[in-house]
């Protein structure tokens, strides 16, 4: 199936955050290159999917959109899990929209799989005038905790296709391996030796 | 205040007015191309010459169900079929009228009597005469000016529901569809609101006369018809009907549930969607409605029978998928094109078999401990990793 040097692989992403933070609309511009000011709100999640290319490797995202209401929380377990990216947006006109984020990335980082390529979103970029999120205490922050972060704008489409492409550079799979000997099965060694090899990589 | 409602009818009347028979040009036919046109309640679909024809046929099949109704309301006595629910007499013609009633709803309330058959067979009529006549304009005008969370996503909720609709998108469209959810907003705390819930209660303005019916359909649909606690805090009655289907969808489909599981796809990721906006974002205004037709007098089982039957129909085409997103586009694309309010209906009443309420009660009472524990141990595990980054 996968020739040498050319690979395809599917990988899970789910969009979470704050209710009209634009997680749609990210979506609607990344997979179809359109804006509209008035995006019907999502129930549930939508479903969508989109390829981008890293050097010799096609990337096929399934995008599961989910709906940003406090009460709809309650489902994105079932959206999240086995996701192999997360990008959590917020609306940089909106404080209480990157509290939210933040709540999502603690969730994120205490029930979901450690391999999930986290990114963060500041959307809405475009509405500079009305800011309320400062760009570079978002920076540390996101530095901090391990996410790779950008401000977006999905109405003029500003970094929304570098979004999905830096995610897809940083998916695991496309990571040449570090250590070849993780791949040895645990039997073939002792505890102490799997200790340390464990520790080497971190 | 209720004038709004007026311009509403008067716009709707015009559609029907307006739509002339669709005859798709020969060249249209031959490109096999997608036309944009206007249903009957005023949704832009998109669909190709067949899908047009089919919508023809459905109108003419929906005028013919109309004489039915018609003559029957002359045979029978207006409101013959108010007189199937009283409980207290057990004439046989009332047990006969029952069956034809359930059998004729089944085929689909005519648009225009759909009004008044809905309010008094759901208990919405009954409900309303309840409490002082002026209950709605009382309430609707005290919280007015009020702001809450829940009036706040409503606000922000309006330009996003149907978007595009030539009455709902327009200023007073938004105005009425504000003034149902933020009342019932205030009726019920624990519901507030949901978003899902204007999507529901835009077709419900659509087809009731007055914005007032409307609330009351959305209140008897909240507290009577469908599961308790769908649509409060964390949506545990929603929970609780997802794991019901499932395990309806084992017993019913047993090789489409066994295939998916193989894919490990879990089918709430589609049918959440279904259940909280009663299909009204995915299917066809008047297959949603007649859906709604038999919501609305036989129950809330109503809703596992279509869901049962999309994933039937499609059984075979399902069973050769073996990719989440060739999954989710079968179901997607079905649904969208089922201008064909029978051929979903035949489906969900004859072929998936007979399921009573009682059945769906007890798989309820017998899920609904395991939901509950399940959504309370997320939630402590929550607060523990927010309070330890504090």
């Amino acid at each position: 199936m996968a020739s040498s040097g050319n690979k395809n692989i599917n990988s899970k992403l789910v969009l979470l955050g704050d209710s009209g933070a634009g997680k749609s609309s990210l979506v609607l511009r990344f997979v179809k290159g359109q804006f509209i000011e008035f995006q019907e709100s999502t129930i549930g999640a939508a479903f969508f999917s989109q390829t981008v290319a890293v050097n010799d490797t096609t990337v096929k995202f399934e995008i599961w959109d989910t709906a940003g209401q406090e009460r709809y929380h309650s489902l994105a377990p079932m959206y999240y899990r086995g996701a192999a990216a997360a990008v959590i947006v917020y609306d940089i006109t909106n404080q209480e929209s990157f509290e939210r984020a933040k709540n999502w990335v603690r969730e994120l980082q205490a029930q979901g799989n450690s391999n999930t390529v986290m990114a963060l979103a500041g959307n809405k970029a475009d509405l500079i005038d009305a800011r309320k999120v400062p760009e570079e205490a978002t920076q540390t922050y996101a530095q901090e905790n391990g996410l790779f972060f950008m401000e977006t704008s999905a109405k003029t489409a500003t970094n929304v296709n570098e979004l999905f492409y830096e995610i897809a550079k940083r998916l695991p799979r496309l990571q040449p391996a570090p250590n070849p000997s993780g791949m040895v099965l645990v039997d073939n060694q002792s505890p102490s030796e799997r200790a340390a090899s464990a520790s080497c990589c971190s | 205040m209720y004038g709004g409602t007026h311009g509403k009818i008067d716009l709707a009347i015009e559609y029907q007015a307006q739509i002339p028979i669709l005859r798709p040009s020969i060249r249209a036919r031959r490109a096999n191309i997608t036309v944009k046109f206007q249903d009957l309640y005023g949704f832009t679909v998109e669909g190709n010459v067949d899908d047009v024809n089919v919508l023809n046929e459905v109108r003419e099949k929906v005028r013919e169900q109309g004489r039915v109704w018609w003559s029957l309301e002359a045979s029978k006595g207006v409101n013959w079929y108010l007189q199937t629910q009283s409980s207290t007499t057990l004439k046989f013609s009332v047990l006969v009228n029952g069956i034809t009633l359930k059998r004729l709803i089944r085929k689909g309330i005519p648009p225009s009597l759909r009004p008044k058959v809905w309010f008094s067979l759901s208990g919405a009529a009954k409900k309303k005469s309840t409490v002082p006549e002026s209950y709605y304009k009382d309430l609707t005008s005290a919280v007015q000016d009020k702001v809450t969370p829940a009036t706040k996503q409503i606000d922000h909720d309006l330009p996003r529901t149907f978007p595009g609709h030539p009455w709902l998108d327009t200023p007073e469209g938004h105005a009425t569809l504000r003034r149902v959810l933020v009342g019932y907003s205030f009726r019920d705390s624990d519901v507030g609101y949901c978003q899902g819930l204007n999507y529901v209660a835009a077709l419900l303005l659509l087809v009731m006369k007055t914005e007032e019916d409307a609330f009351w359909m959305l209140a008897v649909l909240l507290e009577d018809v469908l599961v308790n606690d769908c649509y409060t805090n964390n949506l545990s009655g929603c929970h609780v009907e997802q794991r019901v289907f499932k395990d309806l969808l084992t017993k019913k489909c047993p090789r489409i549930a066994a295939h998916l599981e193989a894919m490990e796809f879990d089918v709430s990721l589609v049918c959440t969607e279904w259940f909280l906006c009663l299909f009204s974002k995915s299917l066809p205004s008047e297959t949603t409605l007649r859906v709604w037709d038999v919501l609305f007098y036989e129950g809330a089982k109503a809703l596992f029978n279509v869901a049962l039957a999309i994933f039937k129909m499609n059984e075979e085409e399902l069973l050769m998928a073996h990719h989440i997103g060739d999954v989710i586009n079968i179901i997607q694309r079905t649904t969208h094109h089922l201008f064909d309010p029978d051929e979903l209906l035949t489906v969900a009443f004859d072929k998936i078999g007979f399921m009573t309420t009682t059945t769906i009660s007890k798989e309820r009472k017998k899920q609904e401990p395991a939901v509950l524990a399940e959504l309370d141990q997320r939630l402590r595990r929550l607060n523990s990793v927010n309070e330890d980054d504090k």
